[in-house]
């Protein structure tokens, strides 16, 4: 029997297809990845034909490229070697919802839309980046690190244990899902650390090429009780980012993030034609956004001493930042956006970053959040340099932890149809990432073209996760020509 | 002695296989109180474990170390008298330990010398110089004998009888007359009479510093006498070495109470404290300075008195009878600050490391003699602290800790006033 | 007991001779025991040797060179900041290299960024001190406030504030670690620059070699430096008051405050500590075992037992002290609102509020931590493990069940099922098990009973913190993962071809299974060992 007759057998006949068409979706993305289409597809149901997949792809040394999301924007799941797609979106079973402990276990193929759904009517809410696609699966997200809108909590990252089958092909389970029998046990998988070496960390960020996570314990939280948004039109951003050390350092808000008006003229246009433009001039060029929340007891009291804590600093301190329950001139805007926020993006709309011209790249960063008006000038400047409108320019400014730093996010519009707008976005792309790496951008989450730019300095570093990258991947078969492998 | 019988006396270095053996290695013994951590400056309170650094001298390593050695697993050596000897014992360790544990680290520390001494192979050549002065001259400098009351200014008459007797002690005698010159004035102006040993000896304070018990009993039996001889209520010192060699290690050399010597050992502080407060002494002249204090060893963690102790260890390490053990809680501390803080003119600013936690001058005990860099240093770093806090003078309650500032702060060009406690009383009064 | 003469040669042009010594008295000074944590036991006797050598490097490249050297006249070495957490942390073999990092104590704080740079001789008290006279804070972990930052943060690091902060893991940030081959690897943002305000990444996070659960202990190379998160804190600040022994820092009560409740049952306090997660206020919450509660009141260890000798089975099962701590980290006014709130669910389940001291030595520096050594002088946690609060009661109550099997030698508790916690707000829960025992009776119990918890964690499905180098890897390895020690053994053989960096962990505890007498009638699994 040949390799893709096995394969056939492993996931059933209808769960694998090496058809053009089929291949042809998976070949490209959001991203300006160059188009690469795999050699098939497989869609196994659970973790034994996972591993049958991954044992047979390293019998005969094929790459294996794992996605479980409807929407990719990072050109991760682009099968740049060739091999086998792993599509792990039939996996797609919330397994259990902890209420007590608060905790929700699912497979890799759940999506936002349906874990949102589904924790919302028992009370709960997941941490969720900024209005996620509403078919990215949601464990992906979290793998990825991508970066939430809460800066709240102390805990930091939601993920807690998970499974894995490792590119040899063995079933393993991290943290305290390790214990033998789980979820049989009175482990409940709470802990994501060990057991002997934190293996959780060489899955994170790593783009599919350390393994196959078919499953992940996720922390959530209760719904709140009552929530009150805060909306100030910024003109220094400075200003702004100096009242966020402040506040969020006071523990005040829940989700708390800074957009510029054309990345919230997206956001918030309903009638596309005609509120987009309107909003894209009036708006001012950020805005601020804050959330502050009551929870399960006495809310309305935690609301009135964060307020008061709130207006006494911009009262004492910030008299510039000019908060409000909407914005100038947008009644009912906080309203709406405060409800978008605990909500994945809708499916029936256009994604909110393709919504202005189709295509957007995404050129984002870790840093120190004072040097975002710095970064924010720089990349006028070489947008002005390839005749990109800076004005086309999405800003996202995402306060991380009591804003310790922050996830900046540049998004480059353009139009996919027009050859022109590509090749000066990717010119544009391409001189601006290594500019801003020079002045101090972390590029912690280097997709595609990045990587090389950062791994070449992070030599060291480069060199020791290949190492160990040896150890669990041998013949090289997880999603090669990602990150430094 | 693991269990059975077991008592404080340290010339027998079994007596402390306990305390030896749980040393846990914490190193309470050399950080300052993590309650009182004052961040990454100033962090520790022992000396040698600071200068030296390795572990070996610290106590958590001796305490090793002295296993070793009391399974006679450990040969003498240069380094490892280097270890015993450059120390101050001044106490930080055992107050540290002492804090959340009921080892005996001071006491483990003086016995392991007693045995360096024993077994022929301590203490130091530089302290059998000192032990021979002593001998010869009842002096550790080997000054002529007859000139120890040179100090004594003329218009100063000690009483025949009187409660107070003043033991002056070797440093005031001969090298520092200052403090015994502004003691004897001190007395003079509150109206207390104070008689004067007819032939005052060394107390053979580094003699049982160093481990050599025997001629420190000896000393101390002749001492206590001629005290009592005087019928002195009152032993006053205004020398923090020597009321601590009085008032604990006499006791401790003679196995009997600090209450049992028959008369109160006080220092100067403490006394002034008393008549201050009384009224008996006011301070009416004004003493314009910002001046820091520093607790010398002696006079602080290591003052409680002395109560002798023997009995068993049993369960759990559990000792009956039951004690009190001295742990550094009631040592002068208040006394000086009390007094300078109502001197008019007197602005006192606090060391970052003070009172349990302060950090030896590194002179006592021995230790300048055969270390005489260290005792450097140990002055040094302790006046680095002084100039962190801007203070323009120092105080200190003990003869050997100003000569040792006084020293290291010329030597390094430091600009700074070294003074004796009773220097700046009898400047007030 | 030597290494070479070419070795020491090498080693000493590296630090001058002031900071390097092969003398007896000195290395003696290295022994691990007979005191100290987990010391006075089968594994610090068997397995403990004390150093040929010991050497104190002052910067990440001496550090680089003194492990090139080693590896190239082979000479085993063990990392050492301060030597606190027992035997694990000294020599195992022969003619070993002891590399004392204590000298390694440089500290930079970033307080708009919340987070301090330190060297491995940087110690829990220090960093804190620092971190709240800018207004932020850290956990000590349980170990103490003489605890190496750096070691606790790769090791354990965790107390009752953990409740509000989690784990140590997220809490490291750029961090060097000299792998032990020598080469150096940088992470998180110091992979590609200076700076190390950030921890994660590049892509997947090679902190991931840093610890597992727990520690490595030090056999998968050395960290030399390494950014921690601070917290925010409050404003005011906690005074240090009182002479010792009895310091404490007095608690500004309008910022924090500690409040003991009285419970009617252990379900009671559970529900208590999944009520206030639920609120989502504290900043810490822990259940107090009533023999930390004597230890704390008496003067002396004999006074300990008098107080301890009043309480039998009964009174410590009818026991349920809460103690919680609020923290105002925004302002006055949430104190008060938290007040209520908590008054309010303890008032729901029947609980009462004791008069509580508005001070606090245990957890904001730690400093009586060195008082679990008190009663019997001999200390060790069989076992301390952060799942959730329904992992943490059964696992304390099944280890107090074995217990009974193993006492004595160890010291009555009369049954106390150990501590928990909540941790993460709820999220997780937290169990510790102690036990004491007199080290100079016999304690060949003790290290049966430490080996029979980790079978019994098998047996019962519990996760646990002594994995890897803690307990026989041969034992714990299929049974979590499962075979996670092959991924171990895998990754130290990449990194330490030469097996010289501390061996022989992790498999020590193996070894020591092997080479005692009375523990080898416990040994019933495969090993090659």
């Amino acid at each position: 029997m040949n390799k893709r007759d096995k394969l056939a057998e492993i996931v059933g006949g209808d769960n694998f297809s090496d058809t053009p068409e089929a291949l042809e979706t998976y070949a490209r993305d959001f991203s300006l990845t160059p188009p690469a289409a795999p050699d098939c597809v497989v869609k196994p149901k659970d973790v034994q034909e996972v591993q049958k997949v991954i044992k047979l792809a390293n019998e005969h040394s094929l790459p294996v490229v794992p996605t479980s999301s409807g929407a990719h924007f990072h050109g991760a799941t682009i099968a740049k070697k060739g091999g086998i797609i792993l599509d792990l979106s039939r996996m797609n079973r919330i397994m259990e919802v902890d209420e007590l402990n608060r905790r929700v276990r699912m497979e890799v193929g759940v999506t936002w839309e349906q874990i949102i759904s589904h924790l919302e009517k028992r009370g709960f809410r997941i941490m969720t980046p900024l209005l996620p696609h509403p078919l990215r699966s949601a464990v992906t997200d979290c793998l990825e690190r991508e970066v939430i809108t809460n800066t709240v909590y102390d805990y930091g990252e939601p993920l807690q244990s998970m499974e894995v089958v490792w590119p040899t092909g063995e079933i393993f389970r991290t943290g305290s899902a390790s214990v033998a029998g789980y979820p049989d046990s009175p482990s409940k998988g709470a802990n994501p650390s060990g057991p002997g070496i934190d293996f959780y960390r060489f899955l994170q960020g790593a783009q599919g090429t350390m393994g196959v996570v078919t499953w992940a314990n996720i922390k959530i939280e209760l719904l709140t009780k009552m929530d009150k948004i805060f909306l100030a039109p910024v003109q220094d951003l400075g200003y702004a980012i100096e009242f966020l050390y402040k506040i969020l350092r006071l523990r005040i808000g829940q989700e708390c993030l800074l957009l510029n008006n054309i990345n919230l003229a997206a956001i918030m246009a309903e009638d596309w034609a005609k509120d987009f433009p309107k909003l894209r001039k009036s708006l001012a060029p950020w805005t601020l956004v804050l959330v502050i929340s009551g929870h399960q007891r006495r809310p309305e009291g935690k609301l009135e001493y964060e307020e008061k804590a709130l207006s006494d600093v911009v009262k004492n301190e910030f008299p510039k930042i000019p908060l409000a329950e909407n914005l100038p001139g947008l009644p009912g805007s906080g309203k709406k956006l405060l409800a978008m926020l605990r909500k994945p993006w809708p499916k029936e709309v256009t994604y909110w970053k393709n919504r202005y011209k189709g295509g957007c790249q995404s050129l984002f960063f870790i840093t120190r959040p004072e040097l975002a008006p710095k970064f924010v000038s720089t990349m006028e400047k070489i947008a002005a340099k390839h005749g990109y409108p800076a004005s086309d320019i999405g800003g996202y400014l995402q306060p991380i932890e009591h804003n310790r730093a922050c996830h900046l996010e540049f998004n480059l519009y353009y139009d996919p149809a027009s050859r022109s707008e590509v090749e000066r976005t990717q010119k544009l792309y391409r001189e601006a990432a290594p500019l801003l790496m020079k002045e101090g951008a972390l590029f912690s989450r280097p997709y595609g073209e990045l990587a090389k730019l950062v791994y070449d300095k992070a030599n060291g570093y480069a060199q020791t996760l290949k190492r160990v990258k040896k150890l669990f991947d041998p013949n090289n078969i997880m999603n090669p020509g990602n990150l430094c492998f | 002695m693991l269990k059975g019988k077991v008592s404080l006396d340290v010339t027998r270095l079994d007596n402390f296989e306990y305390d030896m053996s749980k040393c846990i290695k914490c190193k309470g013994c050399t950080w300052v109180d993590h309650i009182y951590m004052p961040g990454v400056t100033f962090s520790t309170r022992c000396p040698s474990a600071t200068r030296y650094l390795f572990d070996s001298h610290g106590a958590y390593g001796k305490m090793r170390i002295g296993i070793a050695m009391l399974e006679g697993r450990m040969d003498y050596s240069d380094k490892l008298l280097e270890i015993l000897y450059a120390c101050t014992l001044c106490g930080a360790c055992d107050v540290g330990c002492k804090r959340n544990l009921d080892l005996e680290i001071e006491l483990s520390l003086e016995a392991l010398r007693i045995k360096a001494v024993k077994d022929g192979k301590g203490p130091m050549p530089q302290h059998k110089k000192v032990a021979q002065n002593i001998s010869k001259e009842h002096n550790r400098f080997g000054s002529p004998h007859q000139n120890r009351g040179k100090w004594l200014p003329d218009n100063i008459k000690p009483a025949q009888k009187a409660d107070v007797l003043y033991f002056v002690g070797c440093s005031a005698s001969y090298k520092n007359p200052e403090i015994a010159q502004a003691t004897a004035k001190i007395l003079n102006a509150a109206g207390t009479p104070f008689m004067l040993l007819a032939d005052e000896w060394c107390c053979g304070n580094m003699l049982y510093s160093v481990g050599m018990v025997d001629e420190a009993r000896e000393l101390a039996r002749r001492n206590i006498e001629a005290v009592r001889k005087t019928g002195a209520k009152t032993l006053l010192l205004s020398c923090a070495e020597g009321y601590r060699m009085w008032k604990v290690d006499y006791p401790k050399l003679l196995n009997i109470a600090t209450a049992d010597l028959g008369f109160r050992v006080v220092h100067l502080v403490e006394l002034v404290d008393e008549l201050i407060k009384k009224g008996t002494l006011k301070f009416t002249k004004t003493v314009n300075l910002r001046l820091t204090y520093h607790d010398s060893c002696s006079l602080s963690r290591l003052s409680e008195p002395w109560t002798p102790w023997s009995g068993e260890r049993g369960e759990w390490g559990m000792v009956s009878p039951s004690l009190e053990r001295r742990r550094g809680t009631n040592g002068v501390y208040q006394p000086p600050r009390d007094i300078l803080k109502s001197i008019p003119g007197v602005e006192l600013v606090e060391m970052i490391r003070m009172k349990e936690n302060a950090f030896c001058c590194g002179a006592g005990r021995g230790t300048q003699e055969a270390f005489p860099d260290f005792a450097s240093w140990a002055a040094g770093e302790r006046l680095k602290e002084v100039k962190a806090i801007g203070a323009e003078a120092i105080v200190a309650t003990c003869p050997w800790c100003k000569d040792n500032f006084a020293k290291t702060a010329k030597e390094n060009g430091q600009k700074l006033k070294v003074f004796d406690i009773a220097e700046i009383i009898l400047a007030a009064i | 007991m030597a290494i070479s003469k070419e070795a020491y040669k090498g080693l000493e042009a590296i630090v001058g001779k002031e900071y390097i010594s092969a003398d007896p008295a000195v290395c003696e000074g290295y022994r691990a025991g007979p005191g100290g944590y987990e010391c006075g036991l089968g594994y610090e006797r068997v397995m403990t040797k004390i150093p040929a050598c010991v050497i104190m490097p002052r910067t990440t490249e001496e550090v680089q060179k003194i492990v090139k050297t080693c590896n190239k006249y082979k000479v085993p070495y063990v990392p050492y900041s301060t030597g606190w957490y027992g035997p694990r942390s000294h020599c195992h073999v022969d003619d070993e290299l002891i590399i004392d990092l204590k000298r390694m104590n440089d500290f930079e704080i970033d307080e708009k960024h919340l987070y301090a740079v330190v060297g491995p001789g940087i110690i829990y008290s220090q960093l804190q001190e620092e971190a709240m006279n800018r207004g932020m804070y850290i956990i000590i972990g349980g170990g103490g406030a003489q605890c190496s930052a750096i070691a606790n943060m790769i090791g354990d690091g965790w107390s009752p504030l953990s409740y509000r902060i989690g784990l140590p893991h997220r809490r490291i940030l750029g961090t060097e670690l000299v792998l032990p081959d020598g080469e150096l690897v940088k992470m998180g943002s110091l992979a590609t620059g200076d700076d190390p305000f950030w921890g994660d990444g590049l892509g997947p996070d090679l902190r991931g070699l840093l610890r597992g659960f727990t520690g490595h202990r030090g056999f998968l190379g050395i960290v030399t430096r390494m950014a921690i998160k601070l917290l925010p804190f409050q404003p005011e600040r906690l005074e240090p008051a009182g002479i010792s022994p009895h310091t404490t820092l007095m608690l500004p009560e309008k910022r924090v405050k500690w409040i003991n409740f009285t419970m009617p049952s252990k379900d009671a306090m559970r529900e208590a500590m999944f009520e206030m997660a639920k609120a989502e206020i504290g900043g810490g919450v822990t259940k107090v075992p009533i023999f930390w509660r004597a230890i704390a009141r008496a003067n002396s260890k004999e006074e300990f037992w008098e107080l301890w000798s009043k309480e039998n089975e009964e009174t410590i099962s009818s026991f349920h002290l809460l103690r919680v701590l609020l923290i105002a980290f925004t302002s006055e006014e949430q104190m008060e609102y938290e007040e209520q709130v908590l008054n309010e669910i303890i008032a729901e389940l029947g609980g009462e509020a004791r008069r509580t001291r508005p001070s606090d030595e245990s957890w904001f520096k730690n400093a009586d931590s060195a008082g679990m050594w008190l009663m019997c002088g001999g200390y060790v946690s069989v076992d301390y493990v952060i799942e959730t609060i329904e992992h943490a009661i059964p696992h304390g109550e099944n280890y107090a069940k074995l217990k009974r099997n193993y006492t004595p030698p160890l010291m009555p508790d009369y049954g106390d099922p150990g501590w928990f916690q909540s941790f993460e707000l709820g999220h997780q829960g937290y169990s510790e098990f102690l036990v004491y025992w007199d080290p100079d009776v016999n304690s060949d119990g003790v290290d049966q009973f430490y080996l029979e918890t980790s079978k019994e964690n098998i047996r019962k499905r519990f996760y646990t913190s002594l994995l890897g180098p803690h307990q026989p890897l041969y034992l714990t390895g299929p049974a979590y993962g499962p075979n996670y020690h092959e991924w171990l053994l895998k990754i130290k053989n990449e990194f330490d071809p030469l097996f010289i960096c501390h061996p022989p962990v992790p498999l020590a505890h193996d070894e020591f299974v092997k080479r005692a007498e009375w523990m080898k009638p416990m040994k019933d699994w495969e090993s090659p060992i």
